[in-house]
Parts: C-alpha cells; structure tokens; sequence
C-alpha cells in the first residue's frame, strides 16, 4: 500500500510591488493559494506578511515631582516595521503555544526582546541565565510594543483573514497602512494539519516609493546637506516671489 | 486629497495642511509675529513625527519671513547693524540648539524639553503681555493718559564692555545683550520650531529700547538668518526636513499673511494684543498639560532608528 503524499500548499500574490506615490494611502494586499492533496482532518492555512526589521524605542512615562516625565527609552530588537498575521479561524484554536511560538505566528509570539538590558549570569546556582533589567516589568514593556504598534495599524492579527472560496482554495486580504515602512516584505504561507504545520511557502513583496518621492527621500538621505540648502534657498524664493507679487505701491 | 510627505512618512489631507498655513499665516499677518508657535503643536496634533515637524517649521519659517522682510526693507525700517549683531548670536544659538536637540532624542527626552519650553516661555510671555495689553486697553475705556515710558535703560546694558553705535536705532550699547539674546533665540528656533519674534521682539522693545518703527524689520532679519541655519542643519544633521510638508505650509501662509496684515489696520493695537495674549497662553497651558495629567497610555514609542 502506497504511503499517503504530504499535503503541499502553493500561494501567489496578485501584486508583487506596492509603489509608494504621493497618492499613497495605504494598500491592499491580496493573495491567492490553492492546498493540494487535502485529507478529511481538519485543515488550516495561516498567512504572516512581516515588514523588514525595525528597531523599536519605547520609554515609560514616569511621574518625577509631579511631572510625568518619560524614562529612559528601551530598545526593543527583532521587532518587525510590519507585522499581520491572517488566518482561516484564530491562531489559537489552530495549533498548541508551543507551536506558534516556535513558528513566531501571531502577535504573542514575536521574537523580540531587548538585548541591551539583558545580562547573563550566575542565578540559584544555575550558570548563565539570562537576566533582564527590566525585571518582571519586562513583559509590560513587550507587550506595550506590541499594543502601541497594533495601534497604529502596524501590527495585527485577523482570526478570518483567510477565506476558503472553494474546496482547496483560499484567498487572504492584507491591509498595509501609510505608515508601513518601505523594503521587501516577506509572505509566509503556513498550512496546518491536526495543529502541525506540515507545508510552508514564501513570497517576497517589495514596498518602495516612486516618482518624486523617491527622488526627495534619496536625496535628503544621500546628500543631507545639499538637500537642506536647496530647500532653505526654495522657501526664500518663494517668500521674496510672494512678497513681489503682493507688493502695493 | 490625501498627499503622502516623503520624509515624515505619513500621509495628510494637502487642503487641511494648506488651510492651516492661512489660518496661522492670517494670525501672523494680523498681529505681526511669525506664528510658528501655533502651527507646530497643530502639526503634531496632525500626526507628523515631532522631529520632522520642528525641522520642516524652520525651512517653513525661514520663507514667511523673506516675504514680510522685503516690505519692511523697503520702508527702511530695518536696523541692519543690529540685524547683523543679533543673526550672529543667533547662528552660535542655532548650532548649538541643534545639537541639543539630537542629543535630547537619542536621551529620549526632546517631547519633554520641547513641552517645557512651550510651558514656561509662551505662558510667561502670554501673562505679561495679557497684563500689559489689558492695562492699556482700561486706561484707554477710562480716558486716562497712558502713563510716561521710562526712558531709563537698564543700568547693566551700559556697565558692559564691547560698545557698539547703532545709529539707526540711536543707541550706543554693548554688543553682549543683544549677541546673548539672538543666541538664546536661535535656541529656542531649533529646539520648539518657531522663529522666536515672540520673545525678540518684546526684549527688544523692553531691554534694549529699540525705536518701534524699527523692532519688527529687524527681528525679522535675524530670524531669516537664524532659521535659514536651521533648516539646512536640521536637514544636514537630523534629515527630518521635509519639503513638501514645508512648501503646503509656505503656500498657505504667504497667502494668508497678506490678508492678516491688510485685516489688521481694522482693529486697534491693544485689543489685538489682547487676543493674542490669549491664544500665546492657551497653547502654552494646552502643551503643558500632558505633563501634569496622568497619561492614559503609560508608554510612548520613540520616533527614529534607534541607536
């Protein structure tokens, strides 16, 4: 008797550039994928669209003589610019903690963490122990990353963003906001079985910023001082136009 | 309309950005000051990054200035010696400010000096001016004569060394007040985003005893130069300017100037004061709130790469 093939599954973006414009409001992200070899246990697919790598600072406010000052700001690292993860039912219910951690599936299980305040030593006779400086307030600290960047659009979980249109296949909808950082993002397409993950696909996507926003960014980034004199000179001329052409007498 | 800023990285409505500038340029027009201490705090209130915000207003500033400046220039009303004497405090200021004000980022604490700075100076000058402009306006509704200028200078202005005549505001003073007094502006310019007219031209008039007629010329001169400085050191430095931000804010503001210096001629002088006494001090108490509350969110993410 032959053994049964693995199920496999296969994805496709509908776009794999998004330009950014001045128009530039966001995007919608759309992707298309098909489960071949479907058995009858249940089966669940899970899309994690992450942004390139950005460094997060995050400082708590502190009341100081009344004043609610911030503190010295914490730097979190590992933390993707972009980060949603859509699935067919909530993550949860699709596979164990231990799972999802591994696979850094969902918002919970984001691989980071704040190398600058850890240090490693000696603890109940155990060596090498990874000790935060945070101490028990750093799971406070991990999780307002997570709050603060779901609250501006960038990071998220949607428990229905994957929808199954027909026997084996499935579309999934991914709204990247303005504010969404430019590099290549990369789609991983997980699929499920029994709260295994038994297949996975990748597809890259590339965020950039076109036409005159392009030229500014690079400009201002590349030739910082150039870029400063011309725009200081642009605004002078525009006030000393503007004053000749309103002039009254 | 919706037009994405390539340096802030966010995306804004290009009529509401417009149509701020002429609102703050009107009020500029109108009472005579530079207004970016208005227009900050709204663009904040707007979602720009703090950073980008403060920088843009520099190169914003640095334009509505040239176009008031021709005008004055051309009544002679500018002091150019004390112009220079100011710009050049106000150059040291201006780098000096800027590094500052990196440096306050990388400490994480720039929100906090630039919500203090607010605090204090536009709540101390708006109070002086409130209870100067209001005595005026009651001496004026009782008929009294308002009462003799004194024409004693400060003793100190004259017991420095380094003296210096400028002749066209008939004065013969050490350059030291008025070196300090650009420096601390060009200061004030990197770290709030605002030109500065609001403390210059008071200590001008106050201070130094400059004639009237020649205070707000040469204000002006000195805060082309300063914020000129700043925006190409905030661009250099920092790369938070961004042009089409400054360029929205630049349209409407010219515009509106011109209607605010034209609407101005209807009102009397101390009830203008009055009114924006009042709107100094509100924004200076509305940007020091937040750090007399309790914040509903107890953290804050940093804008910026981290170092």
């Amino acid at each position: 008797m032959m053994a049964e093939p693995p199920p496999v599954v296969s994805a496709a973006l509908t776009e794999t550039t998004v330009q950014v414009s001045s128009d530039f409001k966001g995007a919608r992200i759309v992707l298309y994928g098909a489960v071949f070899e479907a058995g009858d246990g249940p089966e669940d697919v899970v899309v994690i669209v992450r942004g390139p790598d950005q460094p997060v600072r995050i400082a708590r406010k502190q009341r100081v003589a009344g004043l609610w000052l911030n503190s010295r700001p914490v730097v979190f690292r590992g933390a993707p610019g972009f980060y949603m993860a859509a699935s067919n039912r909530p993550l949860d219910q699709i596979a164990t903690f231990g799972t999802l951690r591994r696979l850094g599936a969902g918002v919970d299980h984001l691989p980071i963490n704040a190398p600058a305040e850890q240090r490693v030593e000696t603890r109940y006779g155990i060596r090498d122990m990874v000790v935060s400086r945070l101490g028990s307030d750093y799971y406070a600290w991990r999780r307002a990353v997570v709050r603060l960047k779901t609250r501006a659009g960038l990071y998220d979980e949607d428990g229905q963003g994957v929808r199954f249109v027909d026997r084996g296949l499935f579309r999934a909808e991914i709204a990247l906001p303005a504010a969404a950082p430019t590099g290549v993002y990369q789609a991983d397409i997980l699929l499920f079985r029994d709260g295994q993950a038994v297949s996975r696909r990748a597809r890259t996507l590339t965020v950039e910023k076109v036409g005159l926003e392009r030229t500014l960014y690079v400009w201002a980034h590349d030739r910082p001082w150039s870029y400063g004199l011309a725009c200081v000179a642009f605004a002078l001329t525009v006030g000393w136009a503007a004053s000749a052409a309103f002039r009254r007498d | 309309m919706d037009i994405y800023l390539p340096i802030a990285e966010v995306s804004v409505n290009a009529p509401l950005i417009v149509a701020l500038g002429l609102l703050v340029g009107f009020i500029s027009g109108l009472f005579g000051i530079g207004g970016g201490f208005l227009m900050t705090p709204m663009l904040v209130f707007l979602g720009v990054p703090p950073a980008v915000a403060v920088a843009s207003m520099a190169v914003h500033v640095a334009g509505s200035s040239a176009s008031s400046v021709a005008a004055y220039g051309r009544q002679r009303a500018v002091d150019g010696r004390m112009g220079a004497v100011l710009a050049a405090g106000g150059i040291v200021g201006a780098v000096a400010g800027v590094e500052l004000f990196r440096w306050l980022r990388l400490l994480g604490q720039a929100d906090l000096v630039v919500a203090l700075s607010y605090l204090v100076f536009l709540s101390v000058i708006g109070a002086l001016m409130l209870s100067e402009s209001l005595g005026a306006v009651l001496r004026r509704r009782r008929g009294q004569p308002p009462p003799p200028r004194r024409e004693r200078r400060p003793p100190w202005l004259y017991g420095l060394p380094l003296k210096m005549r400028f002749p066209r505001s008939r004065l013969y003073i050490s350059v030291i007040p008025p070196l300090a007094l650009g420096g601390f502006v060009g200061v004030l310019s990197a770290i709030m985003g605002v030109g500065g007219g609001f403390i210059l031209v008071p200590a001008m008039v106050y201070v130094l005893r400059m004639p009237a007629s020649v205070v707000v010329g040469t204000s002006l001169l000195q805060i082309i130069v300063t914020s000129a400085l700043t925006g190409v050191l905030q661009a250099g430095r920092n790369q938070a300017v961004d042009i089409v931000l400054a360029t929205l804010l630049l349209v409407g503001g010219v515009l509106g100037a011109q209607f605010g210096a034209r609407a101005s001629a209807r009102f009397r002088a101390e009830e203008l004061r009055v009114v924006l006494a009042l709107i100094v001090l509100a924004v200076g108490l509305r940007m020091g709130l937040g750090l007399l509350m309790a914040p509903v969110e107890p953290f804050v993410l940093m804008a910026g790469a981290a170092g």
